[in-house]
């Protein structure tokens, strides 16, 4: 990739040694024309070797001249490039600087300045337009889930409140309670899928803003027992490689919800009676399950891709995690290895 | 045991109030934040449900003219909110707990009983039943007068029955209220099963009556 002005300096550069390299010859000839009209005038008759010898003094002169022109024309050309990228792209390179530092998700509008340069206010204009609208559909579509999940709340509260006051019923048989039962059931995962996309909108807006320096080693000691029931119920073979002392900084609740759902999914997608490895060394920590086919890497992270039918999560899990290691630049990586799904996070940047 | 529930959703409201109401509970209703405020200034709660979205005005008011008036109403705030902030802020100023909506009406019961005994009984809080025992604060359970040992799941349990007592609950309702928020993210609840039939078994050998039934094959009820 070149630069703008380099490439016109250069095309500026060839035209001018064309130019000067053409003119060499126009000079030598025009020169030589007049020293003749000059030596006919006045009778001069010239021995074959002295005229050879004025002939390279003139073509010595005039190539010499044209070089130190071209040597100064270029060190003009280079001072004036510099002095026009400095002033009159200036604008430009500022718009340029403000964009690449432009994240849609955090909101911040640009101010741009109002260059006197009707091409540059013209972009910077249309830029400013174009980022508007897309803040303002952003944070639409955001306010739009955000009041969604939160209307939702209360008439699924509604539900379950009249689906338990049925299961108190006196003349229930044991198929009618295994019909509210799975109601229930479904209900408990629209809640679940609905608490998440609300999660998921405070995050990618701006909540859970404040930092700490959270010890994640000790959390993550504190945080697998509370799977003990789950891990039980497949027996599981829980592997823990935890390396003391290791420090992170973020929001606490946001790391807490990263490791509660990395080590969710890879309990509810390991298979009954299989080792699960929880590992964490340096700034690293890699979650390890076995399973039978690898995940498409790419779908992963996206809403409500969920890799496998059987045990439906709310298909939000792992893009929460996303964007959590997205806030903070941490980088997050899936590999499918010896019939093992392995995640890990490396924490810093 | 007079209990005030304010909540603008009537249908809610009457689901709590019915599940309530058999439990010698006395519920009265609110539905909006004039009508909630005048309630509070002319009568005693023994519990105060508080929704905080309500028409009229903010729910945290409520709480703060409780509090102002120096009643000993227990609070436990309802909400549709969830944000961690709200919880904190609530609990901050002096609410008793919160519970976030959707919940289920036997983790509502659970919270109510456990607020207002703390209230009524401070240290000496001990339930008794026939036989059984319960000290709260002191964590113990003691059956003809013989201690009996149970881990802190399975006491979580017993509790959980007694505040329901005569209701069938699910085992959904049950995982929820013994593992919290991460129950919600599997679908899978067999360990509440071996909990049960531990905790079913202890209270037995130490000579307990059968209070706590298995119905329609996951549901339980603690029958008295």
């Amino acid at each position: 990739m070149k630069k703008l002005l380099n490439r016109s300096l250069k095309q500026f550069m060839t035209y001018a040694s064309i130019v000067l390299l053409i003119s060499v010859p126009a000079y030598y000839i025009i020169i030589s024309r007049l020293w003749q009209y000059e030596l006919d005038e006045h009778n001069i008759v010239l021995t074959d070797a002295a005229g050879r010898e004025d002939t390279f003094i003139i073509i010595g002169a005039v190539t010499l001249l044209t070089v130190v022109f071209f040597i100064v024309m270029l060190g003009g050309f280079i001072l004036l490039n510099r002095r026009i990228s400095r002033r009159l792209w200036q604008p430009f390179y500022l718009s340029l600087e403000k964009i690449k530092n432009f994240r849609l998700d955090q909101q911040n509008p640009i101010q741009f300045d109002n260059p006197d340069i009707l091409e540059f206010s013209e972009l910077n204009q249309s830029l400013d337009r174009l980022i508007t609208g897309n803040i303002d559909v952003f944070s639409q579509q955001k306010e739009f889930a955000e009041n969604a999940s939160h209307e939702l709340q209360t008439p699924l509260a509604i539900i379950q409140s009249k689906l338990e006051l049925l299961l108190q019923s006196t003349t229930l048989n044991d198929k009618q309670y295994d019909i509210i039962e799975d109601a229930l059931k479904a209900l408990a995962r629209v809640s679940r899928i609905n608490k998440n996309l609300l999660l998921l909108t405070k995050i990618e807006g701006s909540q859970y803003m404040d930092k700490e320096n959270v010890d994640l080693s000790r959390l993550l000691m504190k945080t697998v027992p509370l799977f003990i029931n789950f891990r039980d119920d497949k027996q599981i073979d829980l592997i823990q490689d935890i390396s003391p002392g290791v420090c992170i900084e973020g929001n606490k609740i946001l790391i807490e919800i990263l490791l509660n759902n990395l080590i969710t999914n890879a309990i509810r997608y390991s298979p009954v009676n299989q080792p699960l490895r929880i590992a964490l060394n340096d700034n690293l920590l890699t979650i390890t399950n076995r399973g039978a086919i690898g995940l498409n890497p790419d779908k992963l992270f996206k809403r409500f891709a969920t890799g496998s039918s059987e045990s439906p999560g709310t298909g939000l899990g792992l893009s929460i995690v996303k964007q959590i290691c997205m806030r903070y630049g941490w980088v997050i990586t899936y590999r499918f290895v010896d019939q093992s799904h392995i995640f890990s996070v490396r924490f810093g940047n | 045991m007079k209990i005030l529930i304010i909540e603008d959703e009537a249908d809610l409201a009457k689901s709590i109030g019915i599940y309530l109401s058999d439990e010698n509970y006395l519920c009265e209703f609110a539905s909006t934040f004039k009508e909630a405020i005048e309630k509070i200034d002319l009568y005693e709660y023994d519990c105060v449900l508080l929704d905080l979205m309500l028409p009229g005005g903010d729910g945290i008011k409520i709480l703060e003219e409780i509090k102002a008036q120096k009643k000993l109403d227990g609070v436990i705030i309802i909400s549709a909110k969830n944000s961690l902030e709200d919880k904190i802020k609530g609990l901050q100023m002096g609410a008793d707990d919160y519970l976030a909506k959707p919940f289920h009406l036997s983790e509502l019961a659970a919270r109510i009983y456990s607020v207002i005994r703390r209230k009524q009984f401070g240290n000496s809080n001990m339930i008794e039943q026939n036989e059984l025992k319960i000290d709260l604060p002191g964590k113990k359970v003691m059956v003809n007068d013989h201690d009996i040992m149970l881990t802190k799941k399975e006491f979580d349990l017993l509790i959980y029955f007694v505040s329901n007592k005569n209701k069938v609950i699910s085992k959904t309702a049950l995982a929820e209220h013994i593992s919290g928020d991460i129950a919600d993210m599997f679908d899978n609840y067999d360990f509440v099963y071996a909990h049960i039939k531990n905790l079913k078994k202890k209270l037995n050998e130490a000579g307990c009556a059968p209070y706590l039934k298995t119905l329609y094959g996951t549901g339980y009820k603690w029958q008295i």
